[in-house]
């Protein structure tokens, strides 16, 4: 299969916001005064939105709430407006790299302490790191800082060889061009195999790492980015202001950039810099109304409160959904209506059909030897040893309780054993973790949906085809990925074996159940997995959908490596080459299909045991 | 009239279809054996008539009231008690402190005195948190948080599950004991044959769909059904 | 500084408590111009900010039990901003100051130091407050009933109990504690509408050090940083909120739980 090319770079939607960028950019300064705003109105905007494209990266892209980039905002804010004042240096551009430089250090430091803690503790550790740096700034650095006076004196910028943005409109085009190059750079990224990651993540962290990626250095990767983003428009405002306050280092700034972010719309990059528009303009405009110009503040906070409750998107997804109601009759992603399953759909076998075993030969590719886990006083998993030969599928069964979803869970690194080893084509891999045995090849599809429900189908895929493709950690941020024909080979192949090519471009949350399963499944063989994990992949499938799942197994099952864990007796014995039997956490038995149901302790344990029948 | 009745329900985890037009009745003074194969549906089943989670259609009277759709909360007022399988014993309390806790809602609840008569094992350990409890233990306790409230009607969700032959038939014991005391209790257990001997009628689930009603003498008749339906 | 404590131990902490503590100082601060008494002040504090935790728990919060954290943290943030610039712009931006009662308006001599024996009552009124928390957590019903939600409450529902009720009344709770100290706090520091965010950010740093919805991890978190403030105020008063966090950013490095928190609760 030859790789389709980019039906985004086909339609030439590539450029258009680019170009679109520059143009409002070139207006803006002719426009805002019919605003009610001035040119330095203009700089502030632009400043603030390029202050939350990284923002956006951080929060809108990667689904990380941080309330501390006013650290980064600050430091780079100082450090470029000392060296101007000071001074170390004339050229602004230099003294802005440096700011930006040690910007992004300092979201080294608070990053890698912050990513260590999730959802609302990621959100509080920002927020207390960033007050850290108020304090440093008020106060031990207050002798370098100005402490709470600020930095005054700040020259216009100069960039050497006597040139310089010295005129109002010098330093709007200054900030301008700054702007559309952050502007151009974070559209770069989004579309990049990076930003494809990191929307993965915002979706769904621990499937990007089950794919393979490293996802925790993906996200301080961001996070330093973003604190880049910060640094650099903290210089700015020194620039442009002549003056660089100590408000930079409150927290009103770090909730400045959040609020304008969420009303402009998280997600969409132009977002902060509405949001941005809308906070400087109604802060002007109402400043000059008489008896609401104190409550400005209170009126945005009340729209913050109801956008967030109602529409979480923000005015640019108000937008677009305005834009999709006038243009489609057919309602954007994910508010369609369920797709009816594929109709190529056989009635279920009324008897289970038992497969004629084949003999293996390949050789050992997984092997546990003496694995047990055990949870307090109780073993889940009890000194199971097991083999798996290269080309076999192995169906793991039991009754419930009995220690197959903790067997399966250690066998992909999910959760480490109490004791005994795993082994991958004779290499130790007990404890190496989930991103890296995906990278080795043993990927796992999960009893439960984790797909990346805002992401077409085609997104989808990508993110396994890249994990493949570039390793668990590769910051390729220039390079469109719809364009890499590596990833787009993997994509189409995923997608075929699965039956979902003529679903490539459905978002993932509006497909029907039964190919949402199989998407699921496609996820795992995107990292053509030498070794795939299957957990109960027909949980929750009406018969007519098991019996295709089966056919569609028994397809990709051909020459690859299989480990299933199934319910439905009928599936199992339609695929397994070999079945192993486990009970109370042990291993009772193990063989072809045919000697599994021959076997009277199977029998015994799931009808239940004498002993327990027997009269106390 | 039955104490409960289920008509028809269909339940769903998402868009996965669970329940198929499921149907089943209590009546008091009887216990009831719920079995098919793991993924069959029976924890659903149970969850529905507790109303963890609401069915799409269909109805369920209780006492003949129709209760689907009410949160637990007011189901488990009127007198319907689920033992969940996890056993989901509040790990953070002490035994008495979940005993005391389950009766806070009860009209009558039993004195935590009377639980250790019955539960000797329970009265040793009344001051030891949940989560330091065996899983025997723990078991004991959730059927022991039931039994305080003095239900009408128990839903056992697999009460032997992962548990030592000694103690599976030390509670195989105690649920003997209800039974003969009168209690109406519907049982879903792996265990087929301690179900069977516990229960006075039989249902099987297969796939979400109701397969079975009869007797277990009449099950037990049938090998190949039953292997069809419940084993391998 | 203790009064972040009775955050800690409630586990109930969010972006509005800062807002919410304002507002209970200033409802003592208004009461207690027209009472004279700051006994009255202090149940002004905690009843009126009880009234506003339940109606923004009805009203708002209650949407948000289903969403991501993410939103819910947006939602407490965005009323933490409506309630401050709502008290800025009743009351102006300007400080105000509530007295310390005349019981305890003298100084205490520590022969270390001279004292304020109000700062001295603090801690005893933090103390009793703790007390009666322990007492209402431990001892009563509802404080049973709240341990368990905390921990499962669907299991607690099933059981007969109406959980969302429990949430009100854990929402509001910890509303009130923050209006209190809103109030017990005004006469050390001043009344402005920003005063709560030093508060907020101290209670997300004794939550972190302690651990989350530990009572003992709260009371030690607290004791910790309190130790760590005053000692680094003593050495050099300028690095004293700085050491803080570091101490903070040493307890995520070797125990990213907190020193009482539960291993992946996050």
């Amino acid at each position: 299969m030859s790789a389709a090319p980019s039906r985004i770079g086909a339609r030439g939607v590539a450029w258009w916001p680019v170009l679109g960028m520059a143009a409002f950019l070139a207006a803006f300064p002719y426009v805002i005064p019919y605003l009610g705003g001035s040119l330095d109105t203009a700089n502030r905007i632009l400043d603030w939105g390029l202050f939350g494209l990284g923002f956006d990266l951080l929060f809108g892209f990667t689904g990380l709430l941080s309330f501390g980039q006013a650290a980064f905002f600050g430091v780079g804010g100082f450090v470029a407006s000392y060296l101007l004042v000071a001074p170390v240096t004339g050229n602004a551009l230099l003294a802005l790299l440096v700011g930006t430089v040690l910007a992004a250090a300092v979201g080294v430091f608070v990053g890698y302490l912050s990513l260590r803690r999730a959802g609302i503790y990621f959100a509080m550790l920002t927020l207390a790191f960033g007050e850290m740096f108020y304090f440093l700034d008020i106060s031990p650095l207050a002798q370098w800082t100005g402490g709470e006076n600020g930095l005054a004196g700040v020259p216009a910028p100069q960039f050497g060889f006597g040139f310089g943005a010295t005129s109002p409109f010098g330093v709007y085009w200054f900030i301008a061009i700054l702007f559309f190059f952050g502007f151009w750079f974070a559209l770069r990224l989004i579309r990049s195999p990076f930003g494809a990651v990191l929307r993965a993540i915002r979706d769904n962290g621990e499937r990007a790492a089950a794919v393979g990626h490293d996802v925790p250095k993906y996200k301080l990767t961001v996070f330093v980015i973003a604190a880049a983003y910060g640094g650099l428009a903290g210089g700015l405002l020194g620039l442009l202001q002549g003056y660089m306050p100590p408000d930079a280092f409150y927290l009103e700034t770090s909730g400045q950039l959040v609020v304008q972010t969420i009303i402009g719309g998280a997600g969409t990059l132009v977002g902060p810099l509405v949001g941005a528009a809308v906070w400087l303009d109604l802060y002007t405009v109402l400043q000059n109304i008489a008896g609401i110009g104190a409550l400005w503040k209170m009126i945005l906070g009340v729209i913050f409160v109801l956008l967030v409750t109602t529409f979480r998107r923000g005015l640019c997804g108000v937008v677009v959904l305005l834009w999709w109601r006038a243009t489609t009759s057919s309602p954007p992603a994910g508010s369609e209506a369920e797709a009816p399953p594929p109709s190529d759909l056989i009635p279920p076998p009324a008897e289970p059909v038992i497969r004629v075993s084949r003999p293996i030969t390949g050789s050992v590719v997984l092997a546990t030897r003496n694995l047990s886990k055990r949870y307090g006083g109780l073993a889940a998993v009890d000194d199971v040893s097991f083999e798996l030969r290269e080309g076999e599928v192995r169906a793991v069964i039991g009754p419930n309780g009995a220690g197959k979803s903790t067997f399966f869970n250690m066998l992909a690194s999910v959760i480490p054993p109490s004791a005994g080893t795993i082994e991958f084509k004779g290499a130790n891999i007990t404890d190496l973790g989930t991103i890296r045995v995906c990278q080795l090849g043993i990927a796992k599809s999960f009893q439960i949906n984790q797909i990346f429900r805002s992401l077409t189908v085609r997104e989808n895929l990508r993110v396994p085809a890249i994990a493949r493709t570039y390793g668990k950690f590769h910051p390729s941020m220039l390079k469109t990925v719809g364009h890499d024909a590596a990833v787009n080979v993997r994509i189409d192949e995923a997608a075929a074996a699965v039956q979902l090519t003529d679903r490539l471009d459905t978002p993932a949350a509006a497909l029907a159940y039964g190919e949402k399963r199989r998407l699921e499944v496609g996820l795992a063989l995107a990292t053509e997995p030498q070794v795939l994990l299957l957990d109960e992949p027909t949980a929750g499938m009406s018969p007519a959908e098991r019996a295709d799942t089966v056919r569609l197994l028994k397809r990709i099952g051909a020459g690859m490596t299989i480990v299933i864990v199934e319910h439905d007796m009928d599936v199992v014995f339609g695929l397994a080459d070999r079945i192993t039997v486990l009970f109370n956490g042990r291993k009772i038995a193990e063989g072809t299909p045919e000697a599994i149901q021959a076997n009277p302790d199977v029998r015994a344990a799931y009808l239940g045991s004498q002993a327990a029948h027997e009269p106390a | 009239m039955s104490l409960l009745e289920v008509d028809a329900i269909n339940t769903y985890y998402g868009e996965a279809h669970a329940l198929f037009d499921v149907s089943m009745r209590v009546e008091p003074h009887e216990v009831v054996a719920l079995l098919g194969r793991n993924g069959a549906g029976k924890t659903t089943t149970f969850k529905t008539m507790m109303g963890v989670m609401a069915p799409k259609s269909g109805t369920i009277r209780f006492n003949g009231m129709p209760i689907q759709g009410l949160p637990p909360y007011k189901i488990a007022r009127l007198g319907l008690q689920l033992v969940p399988e996890e056993r989901r014993i509040i790990g953070g309390l002490t035994v008495e402190e979940n005993l005391i806790l389950a009766g806070l809602s009860a009209p009558t609840p039993w004195k935590p005195e009377r639980v250790y008569e019955i539960f000797p094992r329970l009265g040793e350990r009344h001051r030891s948190r949940g989560r330091e409890l065996s899983g025997g233990e723990q078991q004991m306790l959730t059927i022991a948080r039931a039994l305080v409230r003095e239900p009408r009607l128990i839903l056992l969700d697999e009460p032997f599950e992962g548990l030592a032959p000694l103690i599976v038939q030390d509670l195989l014991r105690i649920c003997r004991d209800l039974a003969a005391a009168g209690r109406t209790i519907v049982i879903v257990e792996q265990n087929v044959q301690a179900a069977l001997s516990l229960a006075q009628r039989c249902y099987i689930l297969n796939n979400g769909h109701m397969v079975y009603e009869g007797t277990p003498a009449e099950l037990r008749a049938d090998p190949d059904f039953m292997r069809r339906h419940l084993g391998i | 500084m203790g009064l972040t404590v009775i955050f800690g131990a409630l586990g109930v902490v969010n972006f509005a408590h800062g807002a919410l503590y304002a507002v209970g100082a200033y409802a003592g601060f208004v009461t207690y111009e027209y009472t004279d008494s700051f006994v009255a002040a202090m149940a002004a504090g905690a009843i009126f900010v009880l009234i506003v935790g339940i109606v923004i728990e009805r009203g708002l919060i209650r949407l948000y039990y289903q969403r991501p954290p993410e939103d819910q943290i947006l939602v407490t943030f965005g009323i933490g901003i409506v309630l401050v610039e709502g008290l800025r712009a009743i009351f102006g931006g300007l400080n105000r100051n509530l007295p310390a009662p005349s019981w305890a308006a003298s100084i205490v001599n520590l022969h270390v130091t001279l004292y304020p024996i109000y700062r001295i009552d603090v801690l005893v009124i933090v103390a009793v407050v703790l007390a009666l928390l322990y007492v209402v957590l431990y001892r009563t019903r509802l404080g049973l009933i709240v341990r368990a939600g905390i921990e499962d409450q669907l299991m607690v529902n099933i059981l007969g109990i109406n959980v969302t009720r429990t949430f009100l009344t854990v929402f509001g709770l910890g509303a009130m504690a923050a209006g209190f100290a809103g109030v017990i706090n005004a006469p050390i520091v001043t009344v402005s509408p920003d005063m709560g965010a030093d508060v907020l950010v101290q209670s997300f740093v004794v939550i972190v050090i302690g651990g989350v919805g530990s009572f003992w991890g709260a009371v030690v978190g607290g004791l910790i940083a309190g130790e760590i403030l005053s000692l680094a105020a003593m050495i050099d008063p300028a690095y004293s909120d700085v050491m803080l966090f570091a101490a903070m950013a040493v307890v995520l490095i070797l125990r990213p739980q907190g020193l009482f928190g539960v291993q992946g609760r996050q």
